[in-house]
């Protein structure tokens, strides 16, 4: 596996908060090798162990990526799902930033099904047949668009179940991670200190409350997405 | 975790002594009970091969991180810890903090402060005037600015901040400042209460008594106009600002000449006296003023709200004080009392015949001056003026004096 260096600076992993954890009261245990100070009734990360595990998940995925595997970055809280959004857009890969549907991948063959009809609705609608039914029809099958639109509009392109997943905030999408642990695929997570480090393959140790530091970390990642694909493209 | 284990007892195939159980080093008890692949063994084999192997990868990273947890780290411990005392943040109530705005809401604005986690703008708290939503007062993602943090959502550790303190310090600066200046400044009347009206001045909320309004009017019809105002008391920790309609127009009424004959409305009553409001100001018409014969009681003669004509007998600006007369206008002596009406309609002739016998008086003083000083060099010109000789004859130069012209 190749070993490139991700340009994680300390600086900018401080400026963006990445170092600042929950309440004292609220921490896990399971993430005392992670902790290094209680500062202020607050826990702060250790951030050599989060640049660690950072770029060592950026190699993974930069491998991932140039071998054509598939990404899904699932982010539903409200501040980061414009974020998740355009992050996906730019790396090209699958997106879930509005709420995540219980078993979108374990009831996959459902969701296909689902995303079929959004398809077929879209071309109907640039076909623009909508238009020539009558008006109670069209705005129903507006409003079932919209719908879609909403939910899997980041994922309308996804012909199967993804090779990598990304997660946000660990405690929000609980349900997503543990679907991907009973299919087997391998995830990479966002760790707070409320959160367990052992349910993900690769967990960062991250705030997951600041948008700098979501910001910051899916940059990362998606730099090195980006990276990969293009020498995937260009090995072809 | 518990009901994990239970829900997994029911599966039929037992669960596979996967590679994750035989790891020596972190205990994981929970996870004997999630069979990574048990689910995905029926659907496709070719693709859950790849998925371990990927899997495995990722295992071998993990163990990578933990055996060797400086490499690919550029910089150390010492360094982190050094560099927290530069990054922290201060989380008080009542601090400023500068923040960018990145998102914006119906109920208000996401902030991105260095901090746990991001900020909360209320729409509220956005701006001094009411406003439904943020971007009326200019909040636009990507807007930089300082917010002071007025408080601590519990939920999510995240703070609520504010711009309406801010805009309140600069507000009641401003207030100060226009008060030690003295300007006259208009302000909309948006309400009125049992004492007088609330005007909006800068943004705050003022008050008018109704003895410093100087129309008779009441609060619902003053209600959505615009007044000119100035500042009688800015006082920022007792949250008073109180207003005067009366001083302003007072200042835009200077005017009045001294004699001139006015009407004007009784306000009050005082033992040694009456306020009278003329176009503005009040005056006082001292007791000994109303009339030539003794007056013992005022409210004999006069009551709250009669008008009647008064004479102005000196204006002094600074302190904003008139003198006020009667008596000047009475026919005959005690009229004021006994017939008020006849001396309103003299009031006129009083007045002139006043003034005509002061400027007469005024004429015999100086020519009794001129009688005793005559070089002095003034001389009376035909308005009984006292003018220098000069001014009779302007085309004479000004060194050389023509008796002549005596």
């Amino acid at each position: 596996m190749t070993r490139r260096y991700w340009n994680i600076n300390l600086e900018e992993m401080m400026e963006a908060g990445v170092h600042f954890g929950h309440g004292t009261r609220k921490w896990n245990p399971r993430m005392a090798p992670y902790i290094s100070a209680k500062r202020k009734g607050i826990h702060i990360t250790n951030l050599t162990r989060t640049a660690r595990f950072l770029s060592e998940a950026c190699d993974l995925v930069f491998d991932a990526a140039s071998r054509g595997k598939q990404f899904l970055i699932v982010g539903t809280k409200k501040k980061a799902a414009d974020l998740v959004a355009s992050a996906a857009i730019r790396a090209r890969c699958h997106y879930v930033n509005k709420k995540w549907l219980g078993g979108m991948s374990t009831n996959w063959s459902t969701t296909e099904m689902r995303l079929h009809k959004f398809r077929d609705l879209r071309a109907e609608q640039k076909a623009g047949r909508l238009n020539r039914l009558p008006k109670r029809d069209a705005a129903m099958l507006k409003r079932q668009l919209s719908h879609l639109q909403a939910y899997l509009g980041g994922i309308q392109y996804m012909t199967g179940l993804p090779d990598i997943v990304i997660i946000v905030d660990q405690q929000e999408e609980y349900t997503a991670l543990r679907e991907c642990v009973t299919l087997g695929i391998p995830t990479i997570c966002l760790i707070d200190t409320n959160c367990d480090p052992d349910l993900a393959d690769i967990s960062i140790p991250a705030n997951d409350d600041a948008i700098a530091s979501i910001r910051l970390i899916l940059n990362k990642l998606v730099s090195a997405i980006c990276e990969g694909r293009s020498s995937y493209i260009r090995n072809r | 975790m518990a009901s994990l284990a239970q829900q997994f007892a029911g599966l039929r195939c037992p669960p596979l002594s996967s590679s994750r159980l035989s790891k020596p080093f972190s205990p994981r008890p929970q996870n004997t009970a999630f069979s990574p692949v048990v689910s995905a063994v029926a659907i496709s084999n070719a693709q859950t091969r790849e998925r371990q192997r990927l899997k495995e990868i990722f295992e071998d990273a993990y163990e990578r991180c933990r055996t060797a947890p400086m490499e690919g780290v550029s910089f150390t411990v010492e360094d982190f810890n050094a560099a927290l005392d530069k990054y922290d943040f201060d989380s008080e109530i009542g601090t400023k903090v500068k923040g960018t705005v990145f998102y914006i809401d119906g109920n208000g604005a996401l902030v991105d402060i260095t901090a746990k986690s991001s900020a909360f703008l209320p729409v509220q708290e956005a701006c001094i005037h009411r406003i439904k939503h943020v971007e009326e007062a200019g909040i636009v993602p990507g807007l930089r600015e300082e917010f002071v943090i007025i408080g601590e959502n519990e939920a999510d550790d995240s703070l609520i901040l504010s711009l309406r303190s801010i805009q309140y310090d600069l507000a009641w600066e401003r207030c100060r400042q226009l008060q030690s200046e003295d300007v006259v400044i208009k302000g909309k009347v948006v309400g009125g209460n049992k004492g007088g009206v609330v005007a909006v001045v800068e943004g705050l909320r003022g008050f008018v008594p109704f003895s410093q309004v100087s129309s008779k009017s009441t609060a619902e019809e003053l209600l959505d106009r615009e007044l000119p105002l100035k500042f009688v008391e800015v006082d920022e920790e007792q949250s008073r600002l109180v207003l005067s309609n009366r001083k302003a127009m007072a200042d835009s009424q200077a005017q009045l000449g001294i004699g001139s004959v006015v009407t004007g409305t009784v306000q009050s009553l005082k033992p040694y006296g009456a306020f009278i409001d003329i176009g503005g100001i009040n005056g006082l018409l001292h007791i000994s003023q109303i009339s030539h014969d003794r007056v013992s009681d005022i409210s004999t003669v006069l009551q709250p709200g009669d008008t009647l004509k008064v004479m102005i007998l000196s204006h002094d600006r600074e302190r904003g004080r008139v003198s006020l007369s009667t008596k000047k206008l009475e026919p005959t002596p005690g009229d004021m009392i006994r017939n008020p009406e006849l001396v309103f309609e003299k009031a006129e002739e009083m007045a002139r015949t006043f003034r005509q016998r002061i400027a007469q008086a005024e004429a015999m003083a100086r020519a009794d001056m001129l009688r005793f000083q005559p070089e002095s060099g003034l001389t009376l010109n035909t308005d009984g003026v006292l003018g220098s000789l000069t001014q009779l004859t302007p085309d004479l130069p000004v060194e050389g004096l023509d008796l002549s012209a005596v």
